[in-house]
């Protein structure tokens, strides 16, 4: 089952509506726990994502101006190394994999971005990232297309 | 008794360390300060945003009595009087400065160079602030007169962010920042965009010191606590994470071709791009306190000097 993140209405939620940037500390922090609420709470439920079976968080940050490396590193460094879901992103700007990138990639960490026609491309470390698509793969989480792409296999 | 602390003429990061040895000496004592800047005939945002942190630690007795704060006599020249009005520097210096000289009315906000007037950096809140407002006003600037990707313009948020959070993270105090886009003739002959930082704070080696001192025995000071923050990514912080901030502004730097200088205490650390002749590291300078940050990001194009 993947749990659907609306990274521009959790900042406004946490932070501030007025606010469209992802930046600072404090608010990755504040943003971060939102989202780790949010994930436990669905485990809790029994439902789909209920014991023993694994949460996929796609997060969209459409909406969301600029994010800065400390609040890269507070809110998807974080999450991927606590793993409380497998992380997907989506509505990915240039600006934010700019800032993203080099942070997962300084920690040897790695995640997904969803683009837009539904492929999979993969943010971060070279080696973490072909270790979470083949992780993907056998768990058919996702799968791969026809011209060597990949993308999920859940809606 | 006053003791007097001249403004450079010309008030920028080069005459900043002339400007910090008369601070120093004057602020030995304990004495009321005078800072002359009648005869400024012109800033840079790094001079406005290093006299207001000047202004921060020269108050007295830690009240807001007017007694306690500092003297300023305003530039005589109207022009430069109307630029520090319009950059937004009488706005934050009337709360730290006890001033002489009639400065003229703030007009509604106008179109110039001054891409965020003066502006005071206390909390995270004012960050988002900051970095709201330069979105909306820098965007179009970098893309059409720096000729940047427009790419660039969300990393020179991202920068301005960065930059904003090392005074609410480490100087345990407020700050303040600027930036300006301006014909920089000095140098490139060519435009620039300059993000000024200041703060009268605790600066990086009072703020590094319980972690890195003893990696660094008896070389640790100013200059060593510089370069563990700036080159080695070093922060005070045990979380991994910590330390992104001035690795991203310099990323950012690298690929637009920009410089970074950092001065806090006696020393100043510069990453160097080639169409500058600044030095990567200065020690045994007059001490001021805090930090004090410049970025400087060129038009795009040939950058030789």
């Amino acid at each position: 089952m993947i749990q659907y993140i609306d990274m521009h209405a959790v900042l406004q939620q946490s932070v501030s509506s007025i606010y469209t940037d992802l930046v600072t500390r404090p608010t990755g922090r504040v943003v971060r726990e939102r989202i780790e609420q949010a994930i436990a709470g669905r485990g809790e439920t029994g439902g789909p994502g209920g014991a023993g079976e694994v949460t996929i968080a796609r997060m969209d940050f459409t909406g969301v101006g600029c994010i800065d490396y400390s609040c890269a590193d507070e809110i998807v460094a974080k999450l991927l190394r606590d793993r409380p879901a497998v992380l997907v992103l989506s509505g990915i700007s240039e600006g934010h994999r700019e800032a993203i990138e080099p942070v997962l990639t300084g920690h040897g960490l790695a995640t997904l971005i969803e683009r837009p026609d539904g492929t999979l491309d993969v943010l971060g470390a070279a080696g973490a990232a072909a270790v979470l698509l083949d992780e993907l793969v056998a768990r058919h989480f996702a799968a791969r297309r026809p011209g060597g792409t990949y993308a999920l296999t859940l809606a | 008794m006053t003791r007097l602390v001249e403004v450079p003429a010309q008030f920028d990061d080069r005459s900043f360390d002339q400007f910090a040895g008369a601070f120093a000496e004057a602020n030995k004592d304990g004495e009321r300060l005078l800072f002359d800047a009648h005869a400024a005939e012109w800033a840079s945002p790094y001079g406005l945003v290093g006299l207001l942190a000047a202004g921060q630690a020269g108050r007295r007795g830690g009240s807001a009595g007017s007694a306690d704060r500092p003297l300023l006599t305003v530039p005589t020249n109207p022009d430069v009087l109307s630029y520090w009005t319009r950059a937004g520097f009488f706005r934050e210096a009337a709360e730290l400065f006890e001033i002489h000289g009639k400065v003229p009315r703030a007009k509604a906000a106008e179109q110039s160079d001054v891409l965020l007037p003066v502006t005071p950096v206390r909390a995270a809140e004012d960050v988002h602030t900051v970095v709201s407002k330069i979105q909306q006003r820098a965007s179009a600037i970098l893309a059409s007169e720096l000729e940047l990707d427009p790419k660039a313009t969300m990393g020179f948020a991202m920068a301005l962010s960065e930059a904003c959070q090392n005074i609410v993270e480490h100087a345990g105090t407020g700050g303040w920042v600027a930036v300006q886009a301006y014909h920089w003739r000095r140098k490139l002959a060519r435009r620039v965009v300059v993000i000024a930082v200041a703060d009268a704070g605790v600066g990086f080696r009072h703020s590094l010191e319980p972690t890195q001192s003893k990696r660094f025995g008896d070389r640790w000071g100013d200059a060593a606590a510089l370069e563990a923050a700036l080159v080695q990514g070093v922060s005070r912080f045990r979380d991994p994470g910590r330390g992104q901030g001035l690795a991203g502004i310099r990323r950012y730097l690298v690929r637009w071709d920009g410089k970074i200088a950092i001065r806090s205490g006696t020393a100043r650390i510069a990453i160097v791009p080639k169409w500058d002749e600044d030095v990567p590291l200065k020690d045994g300078l007059p001490p001021f306190p805090g930090a004090q940050v410049l970025i400087i990001i060129p038009e795009q194009g040939s950058t030789e000097p």
